[in-house]
């Protein structure tokens, strides 16, 4: 019951669909009274040849009236209740994605995309089964049951009625046990899919594997065994779900019985008529869905709760990023002052940053290399505002950049990670992702600098070429290239390429760095890098160990020093002499 | 590219004739498990029998004996217990029917599932290739189970089928007369199912479009999430998301609308306008003569049985063009007709020296265009030869030739002097190990991604092999060793980790001869020194072909053949090739001018 409390504010904000569906099922349930009894007074009228032609006409009358009052009360509550479901999973949708929007890295580390997505379809399906089904079968068992109960009492007989309904009560357990294995073992069955689901994918994928070390054969019988184990699963199932119907037969058969025998002797004994036995046995059938409704009552609320609690904990999750909505509104510019003297990372021991402290003025490049883990990637987080938690202050045109409305920092800044995401549209929309009111113009000037758009129009559809999950797949270097132009765009202030340039070759990279600094006089960048070449002309670099600066100074100065940098750029270069000229 | 997952799959129509042939070959998968659905036609049957004969119980029990009131206590308990003898029987009856016709249908689905996937197998590279791995996955779990669904869709159908013509031939039993007056409604039914049909395809269509367009559009924001956040793109999102959700949600309504005014609502109409004419007509004769009570009731309980499975079977019919695209789709695959290359074994052939040889060997993917032209090298047993040039200059499609996972047109392949067709695929999979850029790791854990699904290969040969190329150190670090898992993809082993797996893999074999696909992409240093440091050993008394882009790789190498174009444009050692001042000369110092600026 917990669960309905839970959506009373639903309820109450939908008060007007509820009501009409309520008083559409109850108009429904007592209409449905009406034609058993008549034709049971037909029968008998027939019967017994006391059936005069007006009487018969009233009766026809009657039925035909009630049968098309009820396809009108059937429509209004049907369409008021499953329609109020799917409002409310509607509503609760897009609750539930305005706040994954709002949500912070912490979020995302906690919560997987599949659990995330789990819950905003799984779950809500579940929570809208809730204000639909359960509805439908709490006023069901209540309206219809009773109606139908009182109307077998009253108009036929007490005593029968009792009789006859004493099995009934084995239909809920039924519905409720049966309801809660079936749906059990349906879990399994879809888990046992799933497996079967993620054998068969690493088959494809890894197809070149399996074909050179000759393992066809063994393949496909590791997949015919998962096979036999799937369809173990699945006869579960179907065994239970086969138990059903001839649960039913089975309780309501000895309704039958004792309507028979008690029914028969009452008639024999002119207790009640021949055709009130004919209307009760139509109401016996009536009460069958009813009792089964109780028992699937108790399933749908205790998995919409689950579900509803879950959906719940979710939203109640707060983002550790505060932004300062009344804060400043001017667009960052000028000198990026670095200062963190201690950043962990929340529920991560292993990697953080101590003593971090650089200036970048305007128009200058800073350069971040190290090894991988060695906190590259961090120092941009915290420019990016993801973590607020650190000890230290980062300046960036003379404001704390905590201080800015985030409507106003962000914006400012153009980030390109290693492995940007890529939309499912065409190509043209992605690079104007961040303006969706680019021009075409804009766009190719963006795509020229960062060497895509000759790629570009070696594809298929040009700008519309289509990528993403079901779009064509770019290359590694491309992809890269495609981030770096939707960043440009944006002309920012601070362009921050953490490994961006990673997949790209030499050359290319070499071009891209030199339209960096032609077009982005006096605007910050800050590269980060495993190739040296990348970052050899920053005015500034930095060497990164462990989370602290190892190393610091111009290439020249680093190259000076004999130490990591100069080790390790020579050692590039070797490669490079032969590696690079014959890819 | 990729079937749009929201995109109408079924949009297109398909001819009658073609749904024919399609139904027509599905039923071939069934024809294994033909006792299954044999039995379940039988059981339904004597179901929809069993359902006549409970009501023409009760009419007799009114008629007979109530009636006249010549009923003892005996003859009710008589009734009673054939009543609930043909209750006990029905329900036994429905479970049989029940998980005959699903276990059937079951056993179908699986046969699908397993024919398909060892077609798959049986498929050349070209196939994959080609073919998106999402669509072949989508072909091989979801199209089955929509095709299977068929089934159950045909399962409903039947017992429909065997209701209506039972409980009609129940009433023409009972009296003709009235049975054909009912008659008047089917028209209007058939009109009304065909309605529906028409209409709620359409609605039903939509709706399921438009639930795949937010689902994408939800697991791309969250994936996406951090692009969205940095460039401020929440509302847009945001706002484009609520849209679809709107959009759905209309659609949604207009399949609540659509039900309930032309479902079950409407065939409750039908029953109850069935039921007044009945009562008419019995009412009319009833102001003349006697009708039996039994007889009206008997009559009125089969005309529900007649109605009620509709509402039913009308529901279920929307699935059936998705099960026939489903199925003509799943056909499509096993049609295909892109084999693995064929191979003419000598029986006794056997690999033992390791040594490759092309002859004027000519390539072409899709036979026009070759990509291979006259090539031709030999690389003695235990030498390297390494294959450079630029993308495209047909690296990639030497090794896929020698690896026969496509058929070249012209020239020869020879190993050990023998033609590379004429060994068996087993030993040529045997004595040719094949490393690629990207290590492919498989769910299991570390053992059996050594081992593979090769039973011959010991635990101690595994152990061997991983310390042969060193990656028993990390292997051994880990919690349970060997059986450590490892999941999907492997993405918890670093890259080094999961490439040294991958050799230690293909060492475990013992191959002859050993083809490197190398990795082109930047990795930190450490995880070179790795890499490096597992491949020297690797290569030791092999012959190694190698699509080079390490240095050491290269400059190791007994030959270079530098390609362009499909053509061997020089070939020689590293100091032969700078010697000759020719392409690979300048391409180096075309790089190496870059690389300076």
């Amino acid at each position: 019951m917990s669960i309905f409390r839970k959506l009373s504010w639903y309820f109450r904000l939908e008060w007007r669909r509820y009501l009409t569906g309520i008083i559409g099922l109850l108009l429904t349930a007592l209409i449905a009274i009406i034609p058993p009894r008549i034709i049971g007074n037909m029968v008998d009228g027939i019967h017994g040849q006391s059936m005069t032609g007006r009487l018969l006409l009233i009766d026809l009358g009657l039925i035909t009236l009630a049968a098309l009052a009820q396809y009108g009360t059937r429509y209004i509550w049907r369409n008021a209740i499953w329609g109020g479901a799917a409002h409310l999973e509607q509503l609760l949708r897009n609750r539930l994605f305005n706040h994954f929007m709002r949500m912070d890295r912490v979020f995302y580390q906690k919560y997987r995309t599949g659990d995330l997505m789990a819950h905003a379809t799984n779950d809500l399906e579940a929570v809208q089964r809730v204000a639909g089904g359960g509805i439908l079968q709490f006023a069901d068992a209540i309206i219809t049951g009773g109606t139908t109960l009182i109307a077998m009492m009253t108009l036929i007989d007490w005593r029968l009625t009792l009789l006859a309904i004493i099995p009934f009560p084995f239909l809920a357990v039924i519905s409720w046990y049966l309801g809660q294995k079936i749906h059990r073992a349906f879990g399994e069955s879809q888990a046992a899919f799933s497996r079967l689901n993620n054998k068969a994918q690493e088959s494809i994928s890894g197809i070149k594997v399996i074909k050179a070390l000759g393992q066809d054969d063994a393949d496909v019988a590791d997949f015919d065994s998962q096979v036999d184990r799937t369809i173990d699963i699945n006869r579960r199932v179907n065994r239970l779900d086969s138990l059903f119907d001839p649960s039913i037969t089975l309780v309501i058969s000895i309704s039958y019985v004792a309507t028979i025998v008690l029914g028969g002797l009452f008639v024999v004994h002119n207790v009640i008529t021949i055709g009130n036995l004919v209307s009760f046995i139509s109401y016996l059938a009536m009460m069958v869905w009813p009792m089964f409704a109780v028992g699937m009552l108790f399933n749908t609320m205790e998995r919409g709760n689950a579900s509803y609690d879950r959906v719940m904990e979710l939203l109640e999750q707060k983002t550790h990023i505060i932004d300062q909505t009344d804060g400043i509104t001017e667009r960052p510019q000028g000198t990026l002052d670095y200062h963190v003297s201690q950043f962990d990372y929340p529920d991560d021991a292993g990697a953080s940053l101590k003593r971090i402290d650089f200036t970048l003025p305007a128009g200058h490049t800073l350069g971040i290399v190290g090894r991988v883990g060695a906190g590259k990637s961090t120092i941009m987080k915290l420019i990016l505002r993801e973590f607020d938690n650190y000890n230290g202050e980062i300046i960036f045109g003379g404001h704390n950049i905590k201080d800015y409305a985030l409507d106003s920092y962000l914006p400012a800044i153009g980030y390109v990670p290693q492995e940007s995401f890529l939309f499912s549209t065409n190509i043209f929309e992605n690079i104007r992702f961040a303006r969706p009111e680019a021009t075409k113009e804009e766009v190719e000037a963006a795509a020229a600098k960062s060497d895509l758009a000759g790629q570009i129009d070696n594809l298929p559809a040009g700008y519309d070429t289509q990528v993403g999950e079901e779009g064509i797949s770019l290359s590694g270097g491309q992809r890269q290239r495609l981030a770096i132009a939707r960043a440009l765009l944006i002309n920012p202030e601070l362009l921050i390429l953490d490994d961006a340039l990673s997949a790209v070759d030499a050359e290319t990279e070499a071009e891209i760095l030199a339209n960096l600094k032609a077009e982005r006089a006096n605007k910050t960048t800050i590269i980060s890098a495993h190739r040296l070449s990348s970052v050899m002309n920053a005015d500034e670099i930095i060497v990164l160990d462990d989370g602290h600066v190892i190393e610091r100074g111009t290439h020249d100065e680093l190259m000076a020093t004999h130490g990591w940098y100069q080790r390790m750029f020579n050692q590039q270069q070797l490669e490079t002499q032969v590696k690079g000229g014959v890819q | 590219m990729a079937d749009k997952p929201y995109e109408s799959a079924w949009a297109h129509s398909m001819t009658t004739k073609e749904q024919v042939t399609v139904i027509g070959r599905l039923f071939k998968f069934a024809a294994p498990y033909k006792w299954f659905f044999i039995v379940s036609v039988i059981l339904s049957a004597t179901i929809s029998a069993v359902n006549v004969f409970l009501p023409w119980l009760l009419q007799m029990y009114m008629d007979r004996y109530l009636r006249t009131s010549n009923a003892t206590l005996a003859i009710m308990w008589m009734f009673a217990g054939l009543y609930f003898l043909g209750m006990v029987t029905r329900a036994i009856m429905q479970f049989w029917q029940n998980y005959t016709s699903t276990m059937g249908a079951e056993y179908m689905l699986e046969n699908v599932r397993r024919k398909l996937f060892s077609q798959l197998h049986k498929k050349g590279m070209r196939y994959f290739d080609q073919t998106p791995g999402g669509s072949i996955l989508s072909r091989l779990m979801n199209d089955t189970m929509t095709f299977s669904n068929f089934w159950a869709l045909l399962n409903t159908l039947m017992l429909a089928t065997f209701a209506v013509i039972s409980s009609f031939i129940a009433m023409a039993a009972t009296d003709m007369t009235v049975a054909l007056w009912t008659l008047i409604l089917v028209p209007f039914l058939a009109l009304t199912i065909w309605y529906y049909q028409h209409y709620s395809s359409k609605v039903y269509r939509r709706m399921r479009e438009r639930l795949s367009e937010l689902n994408t559009k939800l697991a791309e924001a969250i994936t996406g999430i951090s692009v969205i956040q940095e460039f401020r793109q929440e509302k847009r999102t945001a706002t484009n998301f609520e849209k679809t959700n709107e959009a759905y949600y209309d659609t949604r309504k207009a399949m609540i609308r659509t039900n309930s005014l032309l479902l079950s609502p409407i065939i409750n109409l039908f029953y109850a306008l069935g039921t007044v004419i009945v009562l008419s007509i019995f009412g009319i004769r009833g102001l003349h003569e006697v009708v039996a009570a039994g007889v009206i009731y008997a009559f009125i309980t089969y005309l529900n049985n007649f109605y009620s499975p509709m509402s039913n079977m009308m529901d279920s019919l929307s699935d059936f063009q998705n099960g026939m695209v489903a199925g003509s789709r799943v056909l499509k695959v096993v049609d295909d007709q892109t084999l693995a290359p064929a191979q003419h074994p000598v029986a006794d052939a056997k690999i033992t020296q390791g040594k490759v040889e092309f002859r004027h060997v000519t390539f072409a993917y899709d036979q026009e265009h070759p990509v291979l032209k006259d090539v031709s090298f030999v690389a003695e047993p235990g030498q390297t030869v390494a294959l450079v040039g630029q993308t495209g200059s047909g690296k990639t499609s030497t090794i896929n030739v020698l690896m026969r996972f496509y058929e070249f047109q012209s020239g020869e392949v020879l190993i050990d002097g023998r033609d590379i067709r004429e060994y068996p695929a087993e030993e040529l999979r045997s004595k040719m190990g094949l490393v690629l850029q990207e290590p492919q790791l498989f769910y299991g854990d570390i053992q059996t991604n050594i081992r593979m699904f090769n039973p011959a290969i010991s635990d101690d040969q595994v152990q061997q092999a991983a310390h042969f190329v060193q990656a028993d150190e990390f292997i051994e670090r880990l919690p349970q060793g060997y059986a450590t898992p490892v999941l999907e993809r492997g993405t918890e082993y670093s890259a080094g980790q999961r490439q040294l797996i991958t050799f230690a893999r293909t060492v475990v074999t013992d191959p002859k001869i050993l083809i490197l696909d190398e990795a082109t992409a930047n990795v930190d240093t450490e995880t070179e020194t790795m890499i490096q440091n597992g491949l020297d050993r690797i290569q030791e008394n092999r012959t190694t072909i190698a699509i080079a882009h390490r240095l050491s790789t290269i400059q190791n190498a007994d030959l270079i053949l530098v390609l362009n174009q499909g053509k061997i444009v020089e070939r020689g050692t590293n100091d032969e090739l700078m010697a000759q001042h020719g392409y690979y000369y300048d391409m180096i110092q075309l790089q190496n001018a870059a690389h300076a600026e």
